[in-house]
């Protein structure tokens, strides 16, 4: 099936106007699965840190979101040991008008504002209500440890 | 080569016309006057040596305060003495000097007015008791600041300040003279849009893609997240000379139709080129402003560098005539051609055709509204509001059919074969879109 017109802008402008702090390359023989990078926001325990995550574009997209996944280790409450993400806009707040870097963009901000009343990782969140300071911690000794600049 | 040969050079062979080159900063003669200077400061004994090193002192410009410039301001050196006997504070002054200024403080003193009070800086020295006893006695002096008159220095920031509002000037006839131009342009532009012959409707196709390629080229100002705002000469350059090239290659300039186009076209460039230009003499200006002040206070150890108001500086580089012009090209001229990227459909990305305009007022194609429907969304995808599933074929916005079929037809035709096809496949499913390929 030939890649809708739609995928063509949105990689085209990924490449030509790149967001700071995030890349987003398209594989060679599958232009719908991306290869993501996202730099840890500053003054956040992931700082120093670049993030590998996988993204996919479904047949019916922009009609149901991208699927995107974490592939570097990462402490944070709302992303599980399998690197899934909770966050509304890739769920139930998914809008066809949104875009692949809206999505990366929206990620970024949640590294920077890890909400641990809507957790995916429960045990995370449960340690990040109790002794945030210990969480951050961890979360900064993780930083260090798997996601070092190659 | 010497920066002063450097800048003359520039100065008559960049092609500047003749009152620029009149306007632009005498780096030369404001040379000779820092040589001025700095032989009247070493006739007071005040070479730079002794001012960097032993004199306790301050140079102030005053007349620009808060960064902004009022009036005429004046240069002041300020040195520090004893309040009481107007000796000065510093040792390693020779005989001379050391006599000169206690004179000049203890005339000042009689006069009373041009004295300056900066004890502040040792009053809390003077409250905290524990090392008081350590401290030499000179320290409980209270300071007096008076000044040493100079008459050269004055002359050199004069006559900075008249070129630099000089240089403000002729940039505001440039601005005036440059929107006149564009301006001009846009009402003779605006009559090919207002025709409705045939000439006019296919020369009105390629200003759209001038304009177009004008746009995304960011010649001037960058709209890009990565280099926001305004562009040097180097980048600009760069820029322009790279969409005089996609123009010559994308659009055949010989397929206009109505002979005014050509001439048009060229004026617009001409305008580019004369932004251009404006944007290098301004960088060059501000270039020799800089190495001026910096050469003044190598020569003479008084630094005003980091004192210069900011304003006058920012005059000189706030590249605002570019943003002025741009403005006025973007508002007056380029906005006369509707272009494509304010008509996409925010889900498909391509036209939207034919468009549907909700409740909430946000206009999708009817493509992209039927494929909602079909999936039950009925949120519109740009405000949520559940507006989706109730629009039907009241929703058509008739106006804005027409008005795309008048500016977009070639767009207009690809989306309507585009949608035909989706909707086949739709009702015959995949197989329908092979055999159309076949045929
Ligand atoms: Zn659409
Ligand atoms: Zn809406």
């Amino acid at each position: 099936m030939a890649l809708p017109k739609r995928i063509i802008k949105e990689t085209e402008r990924l490449m030509a106007e790149p967001v700071p702090g995030i890349s987003a390359v398209p594989h060679e023989e599958n232009l719908r699965y991306f290869d993501v990078t996202i730099d840890g926001p500053s003054s956040s325990p992931y700082e120093g840190g670049t993030f590998k995550l996988e993204l996919f574009l479904p047949d019916d997209y922009p009609m149901t979101p991208p699927k995107v996944r974490f592939l570097t280790k990462i402490y944070h409450p709302n992303i599980d040991r399998l690197g899934r993400i909770c966050l509304d806009v890739l769920k139930s707040n998914w809008s066809p008008a949104l875009q692949i870097r809206t999505i990366l963009l929206s990620i970024q901000a949640l590294l920077g504002a890890p909400n641990p009343d809507d957790p995916l990782a429960n045990d995370v969140a449960q340690r990040w209500k109790e002794d945030e300071k210990a969480a951050i911690q961890t979360a900064r000794e993780w930083t260090a440890e798997h996601a070092k600049k190659a | 080569m010497k920066f002063a040969q450097e800048y003359q050079k520039h100065l008559a062979q960049d092609g500047y016309p003749p009152h620029w080159v009149a306007s632009a900063i005498s780096y030369r003669q404001l040379k000779k006057c820092i040589k001025k200077v700095q032989k009247e400061l070493s006739e007071l004994g005040l070479d730079g040596e002794t001012l960097s090193e032993a004199l306790r002192s301050q140079y102030v410009l005053s007349g620009c305060e808060n960064g902004s410039v009022k009036g005429q301001f004046v240069p002041k050196l300020l040195v520090a003495v004893d309040e009481a006997t107007g000796e000065p504070l510093d040792a390693k002054l020779a005989p001379e000097t050391r006599t000169f200024l206690q004179e000049l403080a203890v005339s000042q003193q009689l006069s009373d007015t041009r004295i300056t009070d900066v004890s502040t800086d040792l009053s809390s020295r003077r409250s905290s008791s524990d090392d008081e006893s350590s401290l030499e006695s000179q320290e409980y002096r209270t300071i007096k600041m008076i000044e040493v008159p100079l008459s050269s220095d004055s002359e050199f920031f004069s006559m900075l300040q008249d070129e630099l509002s000089g240089l403000t000037e002729l940039q505001e006839q440039e601005k005036f003279q440059l929107n006149r131009q564009v301006l001009a342009l846009s009402h003779a532009v605006a009559k090919i849009t207002e025709s409705s012959s045939s000439k006019s409707k296919h020369d009105l196709q390629q200003w759209r893609k001038i304009f177009e390629l004008y746009l995304s080229g960011n010649i001037f100002f960058s709209t890009a997240e990565q280099d926001h705002g305004a562009h040097n000469y180097a980048k600009a350059h760069q820029r322009l000379q790279k969409f005089t090239k996609d123009l010559n290659s994308q659009v055949k300039m010989t397929v206009f139709k109505r002979k005014e186009s050509q001439v048009f076209l060229q004026q617009f460039l001409s305008i580019n080129l004369e932004l251009l230009q404006n944007l290098k003499y301004q960088e060059m200006n501000f270039t020799a402003m800089n190495k001026i002040l910096k050469k003044f206070d190598k020569r003479t150890s008084l630094s005003v560098q980091p004192n210069f108001p900011p304003t006058l500086s920012s005059t000189l580089l706030s590249q605002s005539t570019s943003k002025a012009i741009c403005a006025s090209l973007s508002t007056s001229l380029i906005s006369l051609i509707p272009q494509i990227d304010d008509y996409l459909c925010p889900v498909c990305f391509s036209l939207a055709w034919r468009p549907v305009r909700l409740r909430c007022q946000h206009v999708f194609c009817i493509r992209c509204l039927i494929v909602l429907q079909r999936e039950g969304q009925d949120h519109c995808p740009l405000c949520r509001g559940c507006v989706v599933i109730e629009a039907d074929v009241d929703n058509l916005d008739d106006d804005m059919a027409k008005f795309m079929r008048k500016w977009f037809p070639g767009d207009v035709k690809a989306k309507q074969k585009e949608n035909e096809r989706a909707t086949a496949i739709d009702l015959y499913g995949p197989a329908y879109d092979t055999k159309c390929c076949v045929m």
